[in-house]
């Protein structure tokens, strides 16, 4: 009777775990499913970039003259100036933006790097919540504010140099706006690195004499590392991506020959695609979306050799050198077995 | 009402165990032979909330082991880290009283030359995520040594020191983190040795290993006592009787009792650290 009993419940208990491990396997066939969706919308966007980016070079559009034209391709990649009738050359709008934005990293990453030492590492106990409060206040604060304020506090004071320069509208502008827009961003997640340093590491290095400073820069900066890099990873992305604030301070110059010197204007690939786009129709119109070819290109380019660098960081390498998509197959194959022979037991019984 | 009273008094009891802890014997009367002393001193954690050493007098010998034994939570870690001024980066940690290292305040002396003559070994091993060549030569790089030479000399002497050379000879730029717990214990040892400290400070060294790695570093630390004044804390008291010269006893933030390790388990003056010894508690 008794053997009975522990039989039944055990049988019972079973079907209670199964049905647990089925609803498991089954949220996460619903994840990957919202992972795939949400994945090839990135991929619709680039596809939908790439066939409007491509128009204009095939593509005729009639002028107002009667005549008929083209992107040029030999002078998109010769040109040194942008024009929006079929003539432009983004060669220099894609060096400017470069450029660009090596100028603002230069500012933003030792500036972000200290300020989040200081933060962890240095400030009275007390203050501290209330800075890391103000960098996650101006990280959230909308691009066209940075530009207002861009138009407003720097260009004048770029103005002030003793060269002429048009009304202070210069790359170096564009860098400074960049930089502080920048710097939140890149802040903050090395602030999370600097936080998630071993401790023990950190009392290691005090106890075998090292001074403050020996241990922030030999122990500290060196564990957080490949945090930090991931941090400026965004920040670049963010300078490289970001068109309002640039476009109301570079001064949109079309010549690209002058990008050498960051106090004469400039146009980036971003500014290109957003100044006078609300007048903008035809050829004007839809060659835009060529640069946002380029753009996205380059972004893509960098960020994956930036992440490259970044793992060769991290100290812990993984040796799987099986392909993502196996890897993917593998962990998804148990699941389906698993519900298909669950569902097949159950039809089974049923139709008994 | 009564209980009440009984309290107070309690509170205002002071704890003086130094007839206990204050040894008349010949070693400890010629200054020269004392590497650290403490009179009076008090300890309190959380802005004085936590009142964690009381009235602590002990003397330190110089070139001998010294144990701290006790149940958890007594402060023997605590007072270990006054002696190369841990205690420091803890926040709203204070201490009152005096401790003198060679005669010396500790507070008077230069924080960051004390500890490169107070090295400390940790609980957990804890090498720095770089090879082990620049785990040990991490110290005397910060001290602003720069000679190859010098610092080569430094990495084989000290892992020598630290019974790890044969070990790790030939993968010196191996990661640190590649070694087994006891030899990372014993890195974190020859990074100690590569200061060529006075004192070396071990907070249970021992009690993330296994029997044999402790056993090695027990052999060690025989062998280190000829050169450095150790001064370890550990929960095991067959450790502590087969390594230690003297024997501290604390519990519930007081200094029960310290002695002459055989002596002390031996013959326990104290009821509480017969009952310790005896395994009563704790
Ligand atoms: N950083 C700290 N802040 C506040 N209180 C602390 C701190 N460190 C230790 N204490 C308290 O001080 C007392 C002594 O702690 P300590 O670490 O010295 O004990 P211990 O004897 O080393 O114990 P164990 O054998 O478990 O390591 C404990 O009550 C502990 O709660
Ligand atoms: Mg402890």
């Amino acid at each position: 009777m008794l053997e009975e009993l522990n039989k039944d419940n055990i049988v019972q208990e079973d079907k209670k775990f199964k049905r647990k491990e089925l609803t498991d396997r089954i949220v996460k066939l619903i994840f990957l499913f919202i992972a795939i969706i949400c994945a090839s919308f990135v991929i619709f966007i680039v596809i939908f970039i790439l066939e409007k980016g491509i128009e204009p070079f095939v593509k005729n559009y009639s002028l107002v003259e009667g005549e008929v034209v083209q992107q040029n391709i030999g002078l998109f990649f010769t040109n040194t100036r942008w024009l929006y009738d079929g003539n432009g050359g983004m060669g220099f709008l894609l060096l400017t933006t470069l450029y660009t934005t090596l100028l603002s990293l230069i500012i933003s990453i030792p500036v972000s790097i200290f300020t989040a030492l200081f933060i962890v590492r240095m400030a009275p106990k007390r203050a501290k919540p209330v800075i890391k409060t103000c960098v996650e206040l101006l990280s959230s604060i909308p691009s066209v504010i940075y530009g207002i304020f861009g138009m407003g506090v720097i260009c004048p004071i770029i103005q002030m140099a003793p060269v002429q320069t048009f009304a202070g509208n210069s790359i170096l502008s564009a860098s400074l706006v960049l930089a502080l827009m920048s710097i939140p961003t890149i802040t903050m997640v090395s602030i999370n690195a600097i936080e998630a340093v071993d401790k023990s590491m950190i009392n290691a290095s005090i106890a075998l004499g090292a001074s403050n400073a020996q241990t922030n820069l030999k122990i500290v900066l060196f564990s957080a590392k490949s945090g930090i890099f991931a941090g400026i990873i965004l920040g670049v992305g963010r300078a490289l991506g970001e068109a309002t604030a640039v476009q109301m301070v570079i001064g949109n110059n079309a010549n690209g020959l002058g990008f050498y010197n960051p106090l004469n204007p400039g146009m980036t690939l971003t500014s290109a695609m957003l100044s006078g786009i609300g007048e903008a129709s035809g050829i004007g119109y839809d060659v835009r979306f060529s640069l946002g070819i380029v753009l996205i290109l380059v972004i893509l380019m960098i960020t994956s050799i930036l992440n490259v660098v970044k793992n060769k960081m991290d100290v812990i390498k993984t040796k799987n050198s099986t392909s993502v998509i196996k890897k993917i197959g593998k962990f998804f194959s148990s699941d389906i077995a698993f519900i298909r022979t669950y569902f097949n037991d159950k039809f089974k019984k049923d139709s008994k | 009402m009564i209980e009440f009273e009984n309290e107070q008094t309690n509170v205002e009891q002071k704890v003086d165990n130094s007839a206990n802890t204050l040894l008349d014997k010949e070693e400890f009367k010629n200054p020269e032979n004392i590497a650290f002393s403490c009179r009076n001193v008090d300890l309190y954690y959380d802005y004085g909330e936590k009142h964690s050493l009381k009235n602590i007098n002990i003397d330190i010998l110089k070139n001998k082991v010294t144990a701290f034994i006790g149940p958890s939570g007594c402060g023997k870690s605590t007072l270990l880290r006054c002696f190369d001024r841990m205690n420091d980066l803890i926040d709203g940690c204070k201490v009152t009283g005096d401790i003198k290292y060679m005669g010396q305040d500790i507070n008077e002396i230069n924080t960051i030359y004390l500890r490169t003559k107070v090295g400390m070994v940790f609980q957990q091993p804890n090498p720095f995520p770089m090879s082990i060549r620049n785990n040990i030569c991490y110290g005397p790089r910060c001290q602003g040594i720069k000679n190859k030479d010098t610092l080569n000399k430094i990495v084989e002497q000290s892992l020598k020191d630290s019974a790890l050379y044969d070990e790790v000879s030939d993968r010196l730029d191996a990661s640190g983190l590649s070694l087994s717990g006891g030899q990372q214990q014993r890195l974190c040892i020859a990074r100690t040795i590569a200061m060529s400290p006075d004192v070396i400070l071990m907070d249970e060294p021992t009690s993330a290993l296994d029997p044999i790695a402790t056993l090695k570093i027990e052999e060690l630390i025989k062998e280190l006592k000829k050169k450095y004044t150790i001064i370890i804390v550990t929960h095991n008291m067959q450790q502590a009787a087969r390594i230690s010269d003297y024997t501290a006893f604390f519990m519930l933030g007081e200094l029960v009792e310290f002695n002459e390790t055989e002596e002390f388990f031996a013959h326990p003056r104290d009821k509480r650290s017969e009952d310790y010894i005896t395994g009563r508690f704790g």
